[in-house]
This record gives C-alpha cells, structure tokens and sequence, in this order.
C-alpha cells in the first residue's frame, strides 16, 4: 500500500467538502443534471397523481403542454381546474383558508396576497422541497422576493407582470412634431425620465379632435392605485414608519396625488370606467401616445395579425422622479402570478414539484414566449438572453423589460393587503371623478388604514415590514 | 265556509261536527306543509343564521386562527356598523336605486300589461318577446349593456339619430350617471316580472262592475281610474313590493360593470357587504351588517304586509265576502 502524502489528504479532503456541496437526496441523479431532470427526479419521490388547481384558462392554456410533459415524466399531472379570473382567485383562495379545504392542491394567484394568505395558514413553504430539487427562483434583480415572506419561500412565479413605458415612436421620430415640441417647449423632444416630461409629452400629444390620447394609464377603481404607487415610490415615499403608522400624507403622497390626478388632463372621459379589456384596443388601435402598461402588452402590441401600431412603440423604463433630491425609479409589479401551494392538501409535494416545473427556465421560456396567449410575462434572468422570448417582445421590449423589473415594486406586501389598497383605491377613484377632495385622499385613506392595523394586529404587522422592504429594488437608476 | 254556514240548518250538530272536522283536516294539512318548510328553514338556514349571529357577536380576524377561538365582542361589532357613515350611504343609494328601478319596472310592465291582456292575433309571440329580458342572466344583461353603452356606443348613436342631436352620454365612466345606467339595466333586465303580475292582475278582475260601467256610459279611461286600478291595488302593491326586495339585493350588475366605482358611486349595500367580507375579509363586521340589512329589509316587509292587509280589508268590505270565500 502506498503511502499517504500530505498533498493527498488535503487533495481528498477538499473533494469530499466540494462534493457535499453538490445537491444531495435525489438519487440516482447523475451529476450535472439539468434543472428539469432535478426536478423529475425528486418529483419521483412523490409518486405520481393528478392534481386540482385554482387557476384562470387564460394563464393556464400556455402552461398545458408542460404539464402534460411532467406527467409523461413523473406521473403528476393537473387533473382539473377551477377556471375563475386571477382578481378573483384571491377571495376564493381565502373562502379556502377559513374552511382550511385540502379541495385544491395549488392556487394561481397574485403574489401580493402571500402575506395574507400565510398569515391565514393556507400556504405550504416550498423551501424544503426546492431543497430536494435543487432549485431556486432565477429572478432579476430582487424579483426572487416578491414570492418570499418571514424568511420562507411560498410560491413559484409563472408571470412577471411589470409596467413598461410605452411610446409612440412614430410620433417621437417625426420631424415635424419635434420642431413643433422644440418651439414650443424650448427643448429637444426625448422619451420621458421624470413623471413631471411624462406628463409634458402626453399633454403635447393629446389630441382628442383626431382620437388620440396623451395617456392610455387605466384610472378605474379597480387598477388605478397601481399607478400611484409608482408615483409615490419614486418620490421617496414608503406607506408605514417603523411603529406601523402609516405614512401617506406625507409631501411624497401629496406628490403622487397630484400627478396621479394630472393625468385626467390627457386621459379619455370615460377612463374612470375603463379596466384592461377596453384599455388594450386603444393601445393597439394607436389611440393612445403614451402609458405605463403591463409588459404582456408588448407581445400582442408586436403581433402585427392583432395591432396596427406593430413597430410603431418605444418601450423603456418607467419614469421616476426628483421630488426625494435624487432620481428614483420604480416600476410596479402586480398581479404577479405565482403558484402557490395549498398547505391542507394531501398532494401538496407533488404541487410544489409541479410548481417548479412550470418555474424552470426551459418551461418558463416556453410559457413566457406563447405569443397567442399573452398572459405570461418574461421574470427569469434566462428570459433575458432567450431568442424565444425576444421573438415574442422583441430585443427592444426585453431590454425595458429587464430594466423595470431591476426597479419593480410591490403594492402592500403585508397580510391585509387587499384592505389597505382598497380603501386607498376608493378614496384616489373618488378624488378622480369629483366626489372628494384631492386633499381627503390621504387623510381619509390613513384613518381606514389605522383601523385596519389595528383590527389585524400592530405587532404582528411590524413584523412584516422587514419582508415588505425586502422586495424592493436595491437600485434606484438601473443600468 | 261562510256560505255553507249560512246554508246550514242552525242547531244541526252533525253539520256543526263536519265543520269541526273539516277545519280540523284544513289545519292538519296546513301545518303538514308548513312543518316541512319550517324543518327545511331551521335545518339548513339555522346553522348558517346561528354562524352569522356567532360571527356578529364576536371579534373574528381570518389572519387570527380558528373562528371558534374568537374572543367575545359583546355589541361593539354593531355598534360599529350602524355608526359606519359608509353603510349609511350604501343604504341611502340602494333605497334610491330600488325605488327608481321598481317605479321603471312597474310603469312599463302595467303598461305593457294593458295593452296585452285582451286577446289578439299573435299576441303569444309578443309574450314570449316581452318576457326574454327576464330569462337573461344578469351578467350577460351587464356585459350586452357595456357593449351598447360606450360613449361611442350603440345608444348615443341611436339617440344622436332619433334626437338629431350629437349625444355623448358617459354612461360608464361618469360617478353621477353610473347608479342610473345599472338602474336602466335593471328596468330592462325586469321589466317582465312587472309585466307578468300586472297581466294576471289584469285578467282575473272580475269582469261585471266593467261591463255594468261600460253600460252606463263610462269611457275606458274612467273605467281603469275608477274600477280597474282600485281592484288591483293589492296585485300593485305585491308586485311593487317584490320588485323593490329584488332590487335591494341587486347585485352582478353593478358588480361586473363597476365594482363599487367610479369612486363609490355605485357601492350599495350587497356591493359595500361583499366588500367588506370579501375584500377587507372583516368577516365578523359583515355578518353584523347582513344582520342590520335583514332587520331593514323585515321592516319593509312588515309595512308592506300593513298595506296589503289593509287592501284586503277594504276589498272584502266592497265584496261583503272575504277573498277565500269569492275564490272559493
């Protein structure tokens, strides 16, 4: 037997320790597996089964095919679903956490409504099982937050819905409306940094007498608060101090009033009433000059068989603003749709490997790029690079998509989030159409919001914050 | 009864004991019958009333464990409710919306019922055209209204044309006019049920006092002043009682088209109720509240019972017979 040498033993030792690095328990597992055989490989562990999932057809139609490829794989597959809209799944799932229903295996819901739904004791953490499987979310920037809540993971998402600026290029790059801007304004004509040039251009651009609008943002009850977030980030603002109070009348909320408010001034009439189904023909239709909109409408605005404005649009980074001293961005991210597991089913390992699944690259792409149904939206840093994904957005479309989600925001990530952004939905659509004062807004919102913190508890609240803070962007400028 | 009474020979005890007994198998069928729906209330509304009352009683958070574990709240949950200014203007707007849409409701379907009741050629075509709006699911009442109602819609188009006007009604969008466009829906959407009662109405009044009136000269509009409209103030009173419940409980129209917007313009009680224990999940305050909204809606039924009551009061007086006796 030979003898030993120093060398050797360190040699040795640094292999075993490089070794027990590597991802453990999915046996039989060769090494350097792919992320899609990790996952079937540790799926096989659960046997197989059909499962009931909570998800809107629309979303669900692109994820078939990669379902049905796991089920050849490992046996689990979707058996049936309850077809019910994304906005609706969230009353639902809680109907489901209150009767604590082992009915359904997953839910398909905004992310937004983690806090909630954990804190009502319907969510499985998925960490143990992304263990298994040697997973982990690949999002850009802080994106991978957006499904993390207390220190645990509880979702996988399938859609990174966030809100690109949208203009008209056409219009932009016509020499006779930038000499027409520039002896007007007396400035070059550019795409818009701060909300203060957004709002400049769009009030330029409106046309109504030839049914163009400056802005084509939604300012129903249900969407329109999405924007002022936006509004109110950029300016520095953060709903809550430290001791949960909320912190809305504030100047940065005034700030985000007010521009939330200035859009009226270049916003079709009948705004107050339109959600998404009307806003989108007037996008496509080249009604409109300009908007912060839901990155999946680059995808169908590019789809030349379903737009007329196809090459007509810029998209890039949703303004930000000055008011803080320093130039923030933040772009809105919500509803995010992610899977989530229901933690009283029976099935919930097999959900969770499902969930995986359609979050792997390869089948995320796959999902992402459909170009017929357009509900998924690019998250995954491999979305980034992926020929497919710029085929359906184009390289343009990608490139503002990988700057905003570098910046995207959360609405109220803490359990009570459907509370707090409703009453200040409702307070913001009533200022808007005239039935309050722009300055009740706030006011009246924090007096709902202290009732609401307090019926949902100060402690336990304050200890969400640190999850709340953690989803926002790192950046305030992305490269 | 009475007419057999009358007819009866007095002092005949056999004739007395059949009454007995018949009145006696009347009351057993009744209350057969009746103990059946009475099991099936208790049965299956029982639980769900005792939950409701339990979630009214006791301060139930969804994000604080089990609901048994509750901590008792005393009246606090109702005391916030009925002090809940936004509740009050729920009810103000609902009270409006029903009003305004059984008043539309029965105009039109009386009206509709008037011309209809006297048989005609094709008049069964017309009866199943008039009653469609009914068979709709209100849904799909809301999303056709939707199509029809833009502001470059369908009916500004039709209005432009029949007025000759350029109409640019915001139908959708603007807070002042957006109750009145679920309002309108609502007409449209139950316009039939009116339709229905007022036709039957119509066509049970008993036909001498018109012909005897007819006889003597009266025109058709005295007749319907003076003989129809006070025999069928009991069926009006029933059909506007029954409509204005309805509308009370509306709800997939304003919900589908407005969600409570633009601003609250349209956030009535079942919106405001679903609201509250759907979207903020105050699951304890929204059973209170469907508590308080019963006990307004029993009130309505109650004053509406008082006027039926009286109705028949003053019928049976006109008749010197009570109504189950002249349908007997």
């Amino acid at each position: 037997m030979s003898k030993l040498s120093r060398r050797d033993v360190v040699k040795g030792g640094l292999t075993v320790a490089s070794l027990s690095a590597l991802p453990v328990g999915i046996p039989g597992l060769a090494w350097g597996a792919t992320e899609n055989e990790r996952i079937v490989a540790a799926a096989k562990g659960a046997g197989g089964g059909d499962l009931k999932g909570m998800i809107w057809s629309n979303y669900y139609v692109a994820m078939t095919p990669a379902m049905e490829r796991f089920k050849q794989a490992t046996g689990i597959g979707v058996g049936s679903i309850q077809d019910i809209s994304i906005f609706v799944i969230p009353q639902r799932a809680m109907a489901e956490a209150l009767s604590r229903s082992p009915e359904f295996d997953f839910f398909h819901v905004d992310s937004n409504m983690i806090p909630s739904l954990a804190s009502a004791g319907l969510l499985e953490p998925l960490d143990g099982y992304m263990k298994k499987a040697d997973f982990s979310i690949d999002a850009v920037g802080t994106y991978g937050n957006f499904m993390r809540y207390k220190g645990n993971t509880y979702g996988v998402p399938t859609d990174g819905n966030v809100h690109v600026q949208f203009t008209r290029k056409d219009l932009m790059e016509n020499p006779d409306e930038q000499k027409a801007f520039e002896d007007k304004h007396g400035k070059k004509l550019a795409y818009p940094v701060t909300w203060e040039d957004d709002q400049q251009l769009m009030e330029f651009f409106h046309r109504p007498d030839q049914d163009l609008y400056g802005s084509a943002n939604l300012r129903n009850r249900a969407n329109g608060v999405t924007w002022w977030y936006m509004y109110f980030y950029s300016a520095g603002g953060f709903p809550f101090d430290d001791d949960m109070n909320p912190t809305l009348d504030t100047p940065a909320g005034r700030y985000a009033v007010e521009t939330y408010l200035n859009i009226q001034k270049v916003s079709h009439p009948e705004a107050p009433g339109w959600g998404t189904p009307q806003m989108i023909p007037r996008i496509t239709g080249g009604k409109a000059f300009a908007c912060q909109y839901w990155d999946g409408i680059i995808a169908l605005n590019e789809n030349p068989k379903k737009s007329k404005t196809a090459g007509k649009w810029h998209y890039g980074l949703s303004p930000g603003s000055k008011f803080s001293g320093k130039l923030i961005h933040r772009a809105i991210s919500s509803p995010l749709g992610a899977i989530l597991v229901n933690r009283y089913s029976k099935n919930k390992e097999k959900a969770a490997y499902m969930a995986m699944w359609w979050g792997s690259l390869k089948n995320s792409e796959e999902i992402v790029a459909d170009r017929v149904n357009t509900f998924h939206d690019p998250w995954h840093v491999g979305h980034m690079t992926s020929d497919l994904v710029k085929t359906a957005y184009t390289p343009g479309g990608i490139a503002a998509i990988e700057t905003c989600l570098k910046v995207a925001s959360p609405p109220i990530y803490l359990t009570g989030y459907l509370e707090f952004q409703d009453q200040l939905a409702k307070n913001l659509s009533e200022a808007y159409v005239g039935q309050k004062q722009a300055d009740r807004v706030l006011k009246d919102t924090e007096e709902a919001w202290v009732k609401i913190v307090k019926r949902i508890g100060k402690r336990r609240l304050k200890k969400e914050l640190a999850s709340y803070k953690a989803v926002f962007p790192k950046v305030d400028v992305p490269s | 009864m009475a007419t057999n009474a009358a007819a009866a020979v007095p002092g005949d005890g056999r004739v007395g004991r059949r009454e007995m007994t018949q009145a006696r198998a009347v009351r057993r069928f009744k209350w057969s019958v009746l103990g059946v729906f009475l099991a099936l209330m208790v049965g299956v509304l029982g639980p769900v009333l005792f939950l409701q009352l339990y979630f009214s009683f006791h301060d139930f958070s969804i994000y604080l464990g089990s609901w048994w574990d509750a901590e008792f709240a005393g009246l606090e949950i109702f005391e916030e409710v009925v002090t809940d200014p936004r509740l009050g203007i729920a009810i103000i707007r609902s009270l409006l919306f029903a009003a305004g849409s059984t008043i539309g409701c029965f105009v039109i379907g009386f009206g509709l019922a008037l011309l209809m009741y006297r048989p005609f050629r094709g008049q069964a075509l017309f009866y199943i055209v008039f009653i469609l709006p009914m068979l709709t699911v209100p849904i799909v009442i809301a999303y056709t209204g939707e199509m029809l109602l833009y502001q470059k819609g369908p009916l500004n188009d039709v209005l432009s044309w029949l007025s000759g006007h350029d109409v640019n009604v915001i139908w959708l969008a603007n807070a002042k006019m957006a109750l009145t466009t679920v309002m309108l829906l609502e007409i449209w959407n139950w316009v039939p049920f009116s339709f229905i009662i007022m036709i039957a109405g119509l066509a049970s009044l008993p036909r001498e006092p018109q012909e005897a009136a007819q006889v003597l000269g009266a025109s058709k509009w005295r007749i319907f002043l003076e003989i129809q409209l006070p025999l069928l103030r009991p069926v009006i009173i029933l059909a506007i009682v029954l409509r204005f419940l309805e509308a009370m409980a509306e709800f997939p129209k304003a919900w589908s088209l407005f969600q409570g917007g633009p601003g609250s313009a349209t956030e009535t009680i079942p919106i405001y109720l679903y609201i509250t224990t759907w979207q903020y999940f105050e699951v304890s305050k929204g059973a209170a509240m469907s508590y308080v909204v019963m006990m307004i809606m029993i009130a309505i039924v109650l004053v509406a019972i008082y006027f039926l009551r009286r109705e028949k009061r003053a019928l049976d007086e006109m008749y010197g017979v009570p109504a189950e006796d002249r349908a007997g």
